[in-house]
């Protein structure tokens, strides 16, 4: 429930649909509040409007109903609204002379008792909400007629209806209204989604252009944006490209660097060799022969370094089998005579998070390591899971023994303590899985040589 | 061995040059990939060595357009950077091994026979027909167990010719084998050569394994193993 209840969270603070939609849904139920009064009481003066007029024609038909004699008032025994001749009826009507005494009141309001003294006092008419002895509520409506156009016949005639009739009216309003504010509700809610899903499809698009560009699947965005996004989109294909640019521009120069220096190192290395032939120079051009192996295995290493750093922008996965593939077709070429048999203990389809160029270097030097010592058995086995990424080489050859695991896997061993001529192979692997945050381990396989394992 | 050794560098090539001719073989030595294409449709070579770093056409791109030309011998090439990426890229374009720079001249020289007895179908470093046993790594012929007396340019038909059994060899190829310029070329010279090496191969038992394909060139028709 709580990890529900979390996720809920999460979403609707890392999503901004879901934030503009809760925003939205938060302001229509406000606005709906504010506007449920303001509708209840238009609705309570139309009603109270209605009854007045109905309660008006009422006192209306009474007035040309009555006869004055002598100051006197009389009733026709059948008045032209029937609903005031029927017991029990919802219209009543009362008449009360110019103190305020009851002169005439309907038959239907023979059984109600209303505690109303009407006040003679020329102010017209008024409507007002009163209480009978039972406690039920009435509409009363008072108007002041004089009969004779003097003060000798000034009559209050009073109308009542029972307020129930308009509760139960006001009632059916109210639940139609919340009928509708609530459908209302929903129906723009919907449509919120659907617009803000509109709105918002241009940037699905362009985290999925993102997700292709960080999976190598796509080089650049494509100008098909927005107008808001296209001046983003924009500064991030430069940014794009001109990572792109630097990293070949900065391979090349690598290369250069590569060319200019291990040439000439190349050249000192022969001319050492012919001088060697004397045998009275032989001491020297060793010494000579050690520094430049030195001087190269330096500028090897630092090389790999140099080229091998993680790119920040975009999130590298490479096949495992095509990497793999290519290098042992390169190995087997080189170790023909060997006949070396590669098992691969992988699913086909799994991708290493690494960029192409260091999975090429991590995996050419463990696997030329295997391919150099095995007897004929080389095992990569991979797998994916929660914890990271597993990779392993293994061989059939006579295996690292324990003094010399702890030496490679050494933190921070570098190369110029170790041997000379032993290549720079296990410390460019180091190096390699250093910047992916990854570790090393050197055990006993299974085929009985070395494990190299690789965690991710 | 007919070699073609691609360097731009002036002063390795000259090195490789004097090296490899220094252990019997005859070197095309080029700066550049333009001149070892001209090279490589010219002559028939038995192995390049390559430099990936060269200026005009990448190593990469004269080693794919070799390929794509027809010719088949191996290919060493020599790589500063040492990269698994160029190490890949380069085999997977036609290459069939690598040596990174700087190197000794003892770890090329075994790569480079390595891929010439691989590429002449053998893994052994000796070659023997009936009688006759051909060292490779000592440049050096037995008869029977006692060694025979023979000079470098004689050494070399016998090694070409026994590399290439079973095929006729023109003299041409021969002659290659031995000058690696144009205008030392004399047909005669092979002739002379192939006489005497012939009679030496026969004094010692009545060997005779090179037969004349008259106006073909020679047949080594022992088997080899």
């Amino acid at each position: 429930m709580r990890s529900a209840r979390g996720r809920l969270q999460r979403r609707w603070s890392s999503s901004l649909r879901w934030r503009l939609m809760l925003g939205s849904a938060v302001l229509a139920v406000l606005f709906m509040l504010a506007l449920l009064p303001a509708l209840r009481s238009a609705f309570l003066i139309a009603l109270e409007q209605s009854v007045e007029k109905r309660l008006a024609a009422d006192a209306g038909a009474l007035i040309s109903a009555a006869r004055t004699d002598n100051g006197k008032l009389s009733m026709p025994s059948k008045l032209p609204d029937e609903e005031f001749d029927i017991p029990d009826a919802k219209l009543l009507g009362f008449i009360y002379d110019r103190e305020g005494n009851l002169v005439w009141q309907s038959r239907s309001a023979r059984d109600i008792s209303v505690t109303y003294l009407p006040r003679y006092d020329g102010g017209g008419n008024r409507l007002l909400r009163i209480d009978d002895s039972n406690g039920d509520e009435f509409y009363l409506y008072d108007v002041e007629v004089d009969l004779l156009r003097g003060e000798s016949a000034a009559f209050s005639i009073v109308t009542l209806q029972p307020a129930s009739d308009t509760q139960a009216l006001y009632n059916g309003f109210m639940q139609q209204l919340y009928l509708w504010l609530g459908l209302a509700l929903l129906l723009l809610l919907g449509l919120l989604w659907f617009g803000l899903t509109w709105g918002f499809r241009s940037l699905r698009g362009l985290r999925r252009e993102l997700d292709e560009v960080e999976s190598g699947h796509r080089e650049r965005l494509s100008e098909a944006h927005p107008s808001e996004l296209l001046r983003l989109t924009g500064s991030l294909n430069r940014l794009l490209d001109s990572e792109r640019q630097q990293r070949e521009r900065y391979r090349h120069s690598l290369d250069d660097l590569a060319h200019s220096l291990k040439t000439p190192l190349s050249v000192l290395q022969g001319a050492s060799e012919i001088i060697a032939a004397h045998p009275e120079n032989r001491e020297q051009t060793r010494i000579v022969q050690v520094q430049i192996e030195r001087m190269s295995q330096q500028i090897s290493y630092q090389l790999q370094r140099a080229s091998l750093r993680k790119s920040g922008l975009i999130r590298h996965r490479v096949p495992l089998r095509q990497v793999l593939d290519n290098l042992c077709e390169a190995l087997d070429k080189v170790y023909a005579g060997k006949q070396v048999t590669v098992q691969r203990a992988f699913d086909p389809e799994l991708q290493i998070p690494m960029e192409r160029a260091a999975l090429l270097e991590l995996l050419g030097n463990l696997l030329e390591n295997a391919y150099r010592l095995c007897l004929g058995q080389v095992r990569v086995s991979a797998s994916i899971s929660d914890g990271g990424c597993q990779l392993c080489v293994e061989d059939d050859g006579p295996g690292v023994p324990i003094s010399q695991r702890e030496r490679i896997l050494r933190r921070g061993e570098r190369l110029d303590g170790q041997h000379p001529g032993q290549g720079i192979g296990t410390a460019v692997v180091k190096d390699i899985l250093e910047s992916y945050d990854g570790e090393l381990f050197v055990e006993k396989a299974e085929l009985g040589g070395a494990a190299f394992r690789v965690r991710l | 061995m007919k070699l073609l050794v691609v360097e731009d560098e002036a002063l390795l090539r000259h090195h490789l040059y004097t090296r490899l001719g220094d252990q019997g073989h005859v070197v095309d030595a080029v700066a550049d990939a333009a001149e070892a294409l001209y090279r490589a449709e010219e002559y028939h070579h038995d192995l390049a060595i390559i430099d990936l770093g060269l200026p005009d056409i990448s190593g990469l791109d004269l080693i794919r357009q070799l390929r794509s030309s027809g010719k088949r011998f191996p290919i060493l090439i020599l790589t500063a950077r040492g990269n698994w990426q160029d190490k890949v890229e380069g085999l997977a374009a036609g290459a069939d091994d690598y040596v990174v720079k700087p190197f000794q001249f003892e770890e090329l020289e075994a790569r480079l026979n390595a891929l010439l007895r691989r590429s002449a179908g053998f893994i052994q470093s000796t070659i023997e027909a009936g009688p006759l046993l051909l060292d490779m790594n000592r440049k050096q012929a037995q008869m029977g167990g006692a060694s025979m007396n023979l000079t470098a340019f004689e050494y070399r038909i016998l090694e070409y010719l026994m590399r290439h059994q079973q095929q006729v060899v023109p003299k041409e190829r021969l002659i290659e084998q031995l000058y690696p310029d144009d205008d030392e070329r004399d047909p005669n010279v092979i002739e002379v050569l192939v006489g005497r090496l012939r009679r030496k191969l026969e004094n010692a038992n009545g060997f005779k394994p090179i037969e004349t394909v008259r106006g073909q060139g020679y047949l080594f028709t022992e088997r080899c193993r």
